[in-house]
């Protein structure tokens, strides 16, 4: 079937750079214009197999020379639909690099394509049989893709006016995946990386939540996933929803057995309290509960004052990383901030109540509008008693959980005064606010087993009693 | 496809004898990628070129930027493109310069991709050469993986003789599953020569050649003149004939 082009057609041709040297003229690219579009239409509108070039073809190109191109693919098919378009167009990067002697870089308008000497020599002169093979590549590789019509363009004007469409077309797009959430899909992303070094860590990454070194979001799982489904990122199969609030889910808790090595068997991904995710090391940003205030802070790697329990981010990183459920403490990327499911369990943002303001100003924009001016930064408190009068003043909703007890608040003022600024004690919780622990598993019909390990939580009150 | 890290104490003229082997190299046809791996060494200079951007500054890019890009983009493909958009493009060889070390973030993820994209890099070129610190820094993280030839550039001097026997052992603790480790002396002289063997014996080192001192590399330098404009003449350059015979490339 690839006799009839004038190049070979090959996996093995991926990777193949062209250099300087040897190419004949180069596409798109960072010094010229460029996109790659696929555009889902009705069976209809399109003609199977057509293609249509506006501008000069290669052999109208001087050899060294740069030039503009657009590449737009319309594909229509009973299953064919708009949210199967990036997944398609991203294809064309392999199927492009397939063809021996095209180099095909990028993705979307930052494309970049180079054309090797020795294919001209061979008899590569037109678009056409580039066109033609890629998408023979398409409709053999994705069979549900029934017609394929492409449009190439090497006019800079007409490639300007396109790429404007274009953009349109990819911003809806972005609306769209930006609104992709947890239930939206059956399979999470696992990530093993930082296991070398934390070998209990449990790293999920779902649509509403990013991997904690923020590097990773469920996008990246995917396409690392499909490149090498033994690789560092690997699919996680969500299972049963076991608990929607805080992201309890079946297939989350198998794969945290397995991979910390039956330390844990449970994992919340939304939860702060309660089976919180493991934290690793690598984590942007590490919350941390006050019980003095009920509220939890959040430090980042950049911040090198202290919070106002006193301690730094090298500090809590300390005590928080290695791949631990450190209840009282979670690392989180950046990103996390943003999701609109962030630390539901407890109260997402009402329970926030302190952040360095460079972070704060980073993700301004997602904090609601209703609670942003109660979020306390450094320059509003730099210890838990202004961090009180801060909250108190602003009416922050965690202050509703102190009032409960006014007298007792005043006594644990005045005690906790002198260690403020040193290691933190969880060991005056006003009665009226609730720590919320989780429950200890392992626990089964006779028998029970507590394990605390490097634990520095100390407890005022434990109440175990037989349920009613 | 062979890659030769080549790397020793500052000051010993790893960075000359990197830049005289390839431009032996180019000379006889071959496609070399050369990769400056030292962040306080100057192979652009030695080889007559100017870089502006480093493979770091594509890292820290991809850190700065990546909240900021669309949900769906392929960040090994913009890593990947980004990196081909920084190769100086010369005659013969494209050069990469990899630039300061990590930041206090993590780089895992980052550090994985540019592994895969390096892996699919180098299989483009008949040698890659690697101006490297004696830490071996970017080899330690795996960017780069299997070297086939480790090579120590060393001066007659006791202290360069210390750091070639300390990179043998980073290089065993690191597991770099290196097949050859060769040493090359540099500013040999007539008087030293017989000595230098004599160590490198005694250390179990296996010489890959001695670079005789030379007036025109020191005077080049001082210059700044790049050291690939050196004469085929020069005894320096001429040395680089066994060496290459020496380590098969």
């Amino acid at each position: 079937m690839a006799d009839e082009f004038p190049f070979e057609i090959s996996p093995m041709f991926e990777g193949e750079r062209v250099r300087k040297d040897d190419m004949y003229v180069e596409l798109a690219g960072p010094k010229s214009k460029g996109f790659e579009l696929v555009n889902a239409v009705e069976t209809d509108e399109i003609e199977d197999g057509k293609f249509t070039l506006i501008g000069p073809d290669i052999s109208d190109m001087e050899e060294g020379g740069r030039y503009p191109l657009a590449m737009i693919y319309r594909i229509a098919g009973e299953l064919v639909e708009p949210d199967l378009e990036a997944i398609v167009e991203r294809r064309n990067h392999d199927f492009q690099n397939y063809i021996q002697g095209v180099m095909h870089l990028n993705q979307r308008y930052d494309v970049w394509l180079r054309i090797n000497k020795d294919s001209i020599a061979k008899g590569l002169n037109s678009f056409e049989d580039i066109a033609k093979a890629t998408m023979m590549l398409f409709t053999n590789e994705l069979p549900f893709i029934e017609k394929i019509e492409a449009t190439y363009i090497t006019d800079m004007e007409k490639v300007e006016e396109e790429l404007a469409k274009a953009m349109e077309r990819y911003a809806a797009r972005d609306e769209r995946t930006r609104n992709l959430h947890d239930e939206d899909v059956d399979t999470f992303y696992g990530c093993s990386l930082c296991q070398s070094f934390a070998p209990t860590s449990v790293c999920v990454i779902t649509p509403d939540r990013i991997a904690l070194c923020g590097a990773i979001n469920w996008f990246d799982g995917r396409a690392a996933a499909k490149v090498d489904p033994e690789g560092p990122q690997f699919p996680i199969e969500k299972g049963e929803l076991l608990d929607e609030i805080g992201g309890e889910y079946s297939g989350v808790n198998e794969v945290a057995q397995k991979l910390s090595g039956g330390e844990y068997n449970r994992i919340k991904i939304h939860s702060f309290f309660e089976f919180p995710h493991t934290s690793c090391g690598c984590f942007e940003v590490v919350g941390f509960y006050m019980p003095e205030v009920d509220g939890i802070g959040w430090v980042d790697r950049d911040y090198t004052g202290m919070a106002p329990n006193g301690l730094a981010f090298s500090t809590m990183a300390g005590q928080t990383g290695g791949g631990k459920q450190v209840i009282g403490f979670l690392g989180v990327g950046v990103n996390y901030f943003r999701s609109p499911k962030f630390i539901q369990a407890d109260g997402g943002w009402n329970r926030v109540v302190w952040m360095p303001k460079v972070l704060k100003d980073k993700v301004l924009a997602d904090i609601p509008a209703e609670i942003v001016d109660k979020v306390a930064t450094e320059e509003d408190a730099q210890d838990l008693d202004t961090l009180k009068e801060f909250l108190n003043e602003k009416d922050h909703p965690v202050v509703k959980n102190w009032v409960a007890d006014e007298d007792e608040e005043v006594d644990e003022d005045e005690e906790s005064t002198g260690t403020s600024t040193a290691m933190p004690v969880f060991g005056m919780p006003d009665p009226a606010m609730q720590l919320n622990i989780p429950p200890m598993t392992g626990g089964g019909s006779g028998g029970i087993k507590i394990t605390l390990k490097n634990a520095k939580v100390s407890i005022d009150k434990i109440i175990l009693s037989s349920k009613k | 496809m062979k890659v030769v890290a080549i790397t020793g104490k500052g000051g010993t003229g790893k960075t000359a004898v990197a830049a005289m082997l390839i431009r032996w190299l180019v000379d006889r046809d071959a496609t070399i990628l050369a990769i400056d791996a030292d962040p306080d060494s100057n192979l652009p200079e030695a080889l007559g070129d100017v870089v502006g951007q480093t493979l770091a500054d594509q890292r820290e890019f991809l850190l700065e930027e990546r909240d900021n890009l669309p949900p769906d983009t392929d960040k090994e493909l913009l890593l990947e493109s980004r990196i081909y958009s920084i190769l100086s493009e010369q005659h013969g060889y494209d050069l990469l310069v990899m630039g300061r070390p990590e930041g206090s973030g993590c780089y895992c993820f980052t550090n994985n991709l540019l592994r895969n994209i390096m892996d699919r890099i180098i299989k483009n070129y008949d040698l890659v050469i690697i101006d490297t610190a004696a830490g071996l820094e970017h080899l330690s993280r795996g960017i780069i993986r299997d070297v086939d030839e480790l090579v120590v550039v060393t001066d007659g001097s006791r202290r360069g003789l210390r750091t070639a026997e300390r990179i043998r052992d980073i290089e065993k603790e690191l597991d770099l599953k290196v097949r050859h480790m060769f040493v090359i002396f540099n500013k040999v002289t007539p008087e030293n020569r017989e000595r230098l063997n004599k160590y490198a014996q005694e250390l179990g080192l296996e010489v890959a050649g001695m670079v005789p001192f030379d007036e025109d590399i020191a005077r080049f330098d001082l210059d700044g003149k790049a050291l690939s404009e050196l004469s085929g003449t020069s005894p320096a350059v001429i040395e680089m004939e066994n060496i290459i015979m020496k380590l098969g490339i």
